[in-house]
């Protein structure tokens, strides 16, 4: 092949653009295979010597790592329902309803979605420690919902004006209540809209540090995030138990973003460009 | 006789659109009023009195005015912090926005499967800022770490990248930069596709090369997309905690405002100076967010 030629340079592209974006994952991927005496040599090997499953079963033996998946699991399913439950009703209702100084409710929706996440952690954790909810799952599903209302509502929004308004006033005028109409009709013709307001609430949950780390900090009660995080200081040599930890965190999450990838991104770019 | 427009039932009984819009826009206002409005309130109300938790006034709060403000404008760690985040926002924002248009502009190239570029911008996005934190802070490893052996491969000398507290800012701002640029890339992306083909056609016909039907067609058909991008990332590059937090394990020789709010109030208990803190970081990211809504209302006008 020669130079010139365009095909040499799109692979060149794209091998940068996947290189950049995988390089880390696949590290840690190759450093969870790893033993310690590899890892502490210099210098470094690059693929495993001899590749072993030892830090996986240690990961799910000594270290609580199951523990802390499940935790992840149930503050960021809880999460997603309350936020897309609510975010749909305030959706339809925007997208739908003449509803007076509208242009105001989305401002206060971006502005809040705008709110530095710290500053709201000092009044949440004394509220938290007020109502005794202090490790309880509660007090994070709550705060997690909420800071994804304003990009769940604006994704369903755009879902909503895009279903035709006969439909629904077909319905209607067949003897549907208008929530009725919106259970029935708007609701099955907008899952993909759903979906992806799920996705972006549910990842938004799973990745989330400062207020997991303050809310629900004993170790029974840590979520993935913290947990791990956690591990830099519980062993001398963390490295190999953690690179397992994370492999094991972001298998998941990896998976829902490659099968469901177009979805993301388009909303993602809703969320986004039109917020 | 009944006209078809009355037999449409209006949802519970007779309830009007205005009641109807009200009752389902109240959940949404409850969740964020109980979690994002009232805290700021209280936190407003609270930086107005001296409160720790760890002396008397943690139970009886005196009113003290803003003498906690006062104070902040004579700390100097607080001065510190602000300049940190400054730093931080300075560097990782035109890093990210720069680094970002470029992999739009690479992954916007006619490829016939998609699929692994649309991933390799994803991937970055979805994973937890803490987790990579770690990864980033495993591969600036002095000892153990890739960086630094690709610099001894090169013939470099090893370097203390988290000892050394220049090389550590460099550190998290580049780890940051990678983190940040992929979501940068795609919202420049979606913007980079709405440029309609027929501009470069034309460009091409009347002997513009790539270089000019970049300069003069691709980037002003951008400025929108880049600016929406450049708010939000100062948005949320100002709020920087989880990568510096991971990658010191918890210390603070790099202290950002994040850091030192979450330390006053949550580690030293000093409520009310913490609250304080708090309020001053809130004002400077609340300017922001007013530059940020009167352009999106400037655009849609």
């Amino acid at each position: 092949m020669k130079w010139d030629n365009p095909r040499i340079w799109l692979w060149v592209a794209a091998a940068i653009v996947v290189v950049n974006g995988f390089f880390p994952a696949v590290w840690i991927l190759l450093t969870s295979f790893k033993t310690e005496s590899e890892l502490t040599r210099i210098p470094i090997t690059w693929l495993p010597e001899n590749p072993t499953f030892q830090n996986y079963v240690q990961a799910f033996t000594n270290a609580p790592i199951m523990r802390y998946f499940l935790n992840s699991l149930i503050v960021a399913g809880g999460a997603t329902l309350l936020c897309v439950f609510v975010s749909a009703l305030a959706a339809y209702a925007l997208a739908r309803l003449r509803i007076p100084n509208k242009t105001l409710i989305f401002s206060l929706l971006v502005g809040i979605s705008m709110f530095p996440t710290v500053t709201l952690l000092l009044p949440l954790f004394e509220m938290v420690l007020a109502l005794g909810l202090r490790n309880n799952y509660i007090a994070l599903i709550l705060p997690h919902a909420a800071l994804s209302i304003p990009v769940a509502t604006l994704v369903l929004v755009s879902f909503f004006q895009g279903i035709p308004k006969d439909l629904e006033s077909a319905a209607m005028v067949d003897g549907c209540s208008r929530l009725g109409a919106l259970w029935r009709i708007v609701v099955p013709l907008s899952a993909p809209g759903v979906f992806t307001a799920s996705i972006l609430a549910f990842v938004n949950s799973w990745d989330e540090f400062l207020l997991a780390l303050t809310l629900m900090p004993s170790q029974a009660m840590r979520t993935l995030p913290v947990g791990i995080q956690f591990l830099q200081g519980e062993y001398s040599f963390p490295w190999p138990l953690i690179s397992a930890a994370l492999v094991i965190a972001l298998v998941p999450v990896a998976l829902v973003i490659a099968i469901f990838q177009e979805r993301v991104v388009g909303g993602l770019t809703q969320g986004g460009v039109k917020g | 006789m009944t006209q078809p427009q009355s037999r449409i039932r209006r949802s519970f009984g007779d309830l009007s659109e205005r009641a109807l819009a009200f009752w389902l826009l109240v959940p949404a206002a409850l969740l964020l009023g109980l979690v994002a409005l009232y805290p700021v309130g209280r936190l407003l109300y609270t930086s107005l009195f001296r409160r720790r938790l760890t002396d008397e006034t943690g139970n009886s709060p005196v009113f003290v005015g803003f003498q906690n403000f006062v104070q902040a404008f004579s700390d100097e760690r607080f001065w510190t912090a602000l300049w940190n985040t400054l730093l931080i926002v300075l560097v990782t924002v035109p890093g990210a926005l720069v680094v970002g248009l470029l992999l739009a502009l690479l992954a916007n190239l006619p490829f016939r499967v998609k699929w692994p570029i649309r991933l390799g911008l994803l991937l970055p996005w979805a994973l937890p800022l803490v987790f990579a934190g770690l990864i980033f802070r495993w591969f600036f490893d002095s000892q153990y770490g890739v960086i630094n052996d690709v610099i001894v491969r090169l013939g470099g000398e090893r370097l203390l990248w988290v000892t050394t507290p220049e090389l550590l800012f460099w550190a998290i701002c580049l780890s940051i930069i990678w983190k940040s640029s992929s979501f940068v890339a795609l919202i420049l992306l979606a913007g980079l596709q709405v440029i309609p083909k027929e501009l470069y056609e034309s460009a091409a016909v009347d002997g513009a090369n790539r270089w000019q039907s970049f300069w003069r067609i691709t980037l002003p058909l951008l400025i929108p997309a880049i600016l929406v991008a450049a708010i939000f990332r100062t948005i949320t590059a100002f709020q920087t905690f989880d990568i510096p937090f991971a990658m010191q394990n918890g210390g603070s020789s790099f202290e950002t405002l994040a850091m030192y709010v979450r330390t006053m109030s949550i580690e030293n208990l000093n409520f009310g100076y913490g609250s304080a803190l708090a309020v001053l970081m809130f004002l400077i990211s609340f300017v922001v967010t007013l530059v940020y809504l009167r352009y999106v209302r400037g655009a849609d006008d």
